[in-house]
């Protein structure tokens, strides 16, 4: 294939001609190992610990690298050792790119089940109560929840969301819309720049309790907190926020028979 | 020695053994799992760095005719848990010496490792990732 291009919007076209059956364009987020050293040196590692759960905090940014083994876990853990000597300060980022590793040992000794619940659900419900189909209105960003429209918008045209809103919006697909999170997890390998299989689709399962002891889910206090309140303040529907419950209350409505 | 050749695959798009390598778009899989483009760009940027050959189509296909224009009996790859990658290394092990290589690991753990949790896991990986 053709190695040479005048500028990105030639390279776009190009790949629309040989890839015609793929949706949409580039992503702001640039490939390539001079892309990945600049994210890499602009990450400001300290102040990770303390802001990572807010979707305007500092975290790195290096998972379509990671993925894609531009940067490797122990390149990058070289990296802040050269740097600042000693990791003491970095426990915390150094424990998430231990996640990735963990998650690809996991694949890794049984590959062929990637697809397949690792435990049964501990929400009360067989899997069998759960659709196999993500509704078109999750997928176009037609919901009418600030929140969730706002995510898929950023997720098909980036490629790119911050842990807590993959969160969000997988205890909102798997558990308030109660659709498998298989059908979750493929959206997202189609769309995330880091898309992993193993990464992925065991985080959907950790959501769903397939990978966990109990099911993961979250409140508007939560959502609003981490999200700095931006996206609840001009939510069409924050008068019918279906979020806006205390955890209790929203165990109940969704686990009935726990 | 005889020649050899390497095959990148799609998690590790860095530099590779210094040998003629191929990159395959493994177009069945992105048609199956709905890739869009901004994912291929992504790869291809990074393959555009890179010494490589771009390929599209089927890899084992690709690959063998890769090998076989530049003389060589023998392919050299990287160790992947990717079932799909899995297979077509075994398929193109049946006609050329496959060596398939281990990725440097981000800790070094020896003996059986409990994945159930990842508490587990960390119980045993802390003391050599956070090592200097
Ligand atoms: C539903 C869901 C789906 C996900 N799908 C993917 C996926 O397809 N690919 C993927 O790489 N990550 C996935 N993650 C994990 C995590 O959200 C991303 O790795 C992280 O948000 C990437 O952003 P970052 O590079 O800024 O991360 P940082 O917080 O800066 O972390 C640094 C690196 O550590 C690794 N990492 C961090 N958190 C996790 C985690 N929980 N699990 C595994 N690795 C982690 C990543 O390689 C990441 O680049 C998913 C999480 C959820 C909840």
């Amino acid at each position: 294939m053709r190695v040479q291009f005048a500028s990105r919007n030639d390279l776009e076209a190009y790949l629309r001609t040989m890839f015609p059956d793929a949706e949409g364009g580039l992503s702001p987020l640039r490939g390539g190992n001079a892309a990945a050293n600049r994210v890499l040196e602009a990450f400001d590692a300290g102040k990770y610990a303390a802001t990572r759960n807010f979707l305007n905090g500092t975290v790195s940014r290096l998972s379509a690298y990671l993925r894609h083994g531009v940067l490797t876990l122990a390149g990058v853990r070289r990296h802040l050792l050269h740097k600042h000597r000693n990791l003491d300060r970095f426990l915390k980022f150094v424990q998430e790119l231990a996640w990735r590793d963990y998650w690809q040992r996991v694949y890794a000794a049984e590959p062929d089940s990637i697809w397949h619940s690792a435990e049964s659900l501990k929400t009360g419900r067989p899997e069998s109560h759960y659709a196999a189909q993500l509704p078109a209105d999750i997928q176009n960003a037609n919901t009418g929840l600030a929140c969730m429209d706002a995510f898929v918008t950023e997720l098909k045209t980036t490629g790119y969301l911050h842990n807590h809103a993959r969160m969000w919006f997988a205890a909102y697909v798997v558990h308030f819309c109660r659709i498998r999170w298989q059908a979750g997890a493929a959206f997202f390998l189609s769309h995330l720049l880091d898309g992993d299989p193993a990464s992925n689709n065991l985080s959907w399962q950790w959501v769903a309790s397939t990978f966990s002891s109990k099911p993961y889910i979250f409140n508007k206090e939560n959502l609003e907190h981490y999200s700095s309140g931006t996206l609840c303040a001009n939510c069409p529907s924050r008068k019918q926020c279906p979020f806006d419950a205390t955890y209790e209350d929203l165990s109940e409505r969704l686990f009935p028979h726990v | 020695m005889s020649k050899a050749v390497y095959w990148m695959q799609d998690d590790c798009l860095r530099p590779g053994p210094g040998l003629p390598s191929v990159y395959v778009f493994d177009t069945e899989k992105l048609l199956k799992e709905k890739w869009s483009l901004k994912r291929i760009g992504f790869i291809y940027e990074c393959l555009l760095e890179l010494d490589v050959e771009i390929r599209k189509g089927n890899p084992v296909e690709q690959v063998a005719l890769f090998a076989q224009s530049h003389g060589a009996s023998r392919i050299i790859t990287l160790e992947t848990p990717d079932p799909r990658l899995q297979s077509q290394q075994k398929e193109l092990a049946r006609g050329f010496t496959l060596q398939v290589e281990l990725p440097e690991p981000f800790v070094e753990l020896k003996g059986r490792i409990d994945l159930k949790r990842f508490s587990r896991y960390w119980q045993r990986a802390q003391g050599p990732a956070m090592r200097p």
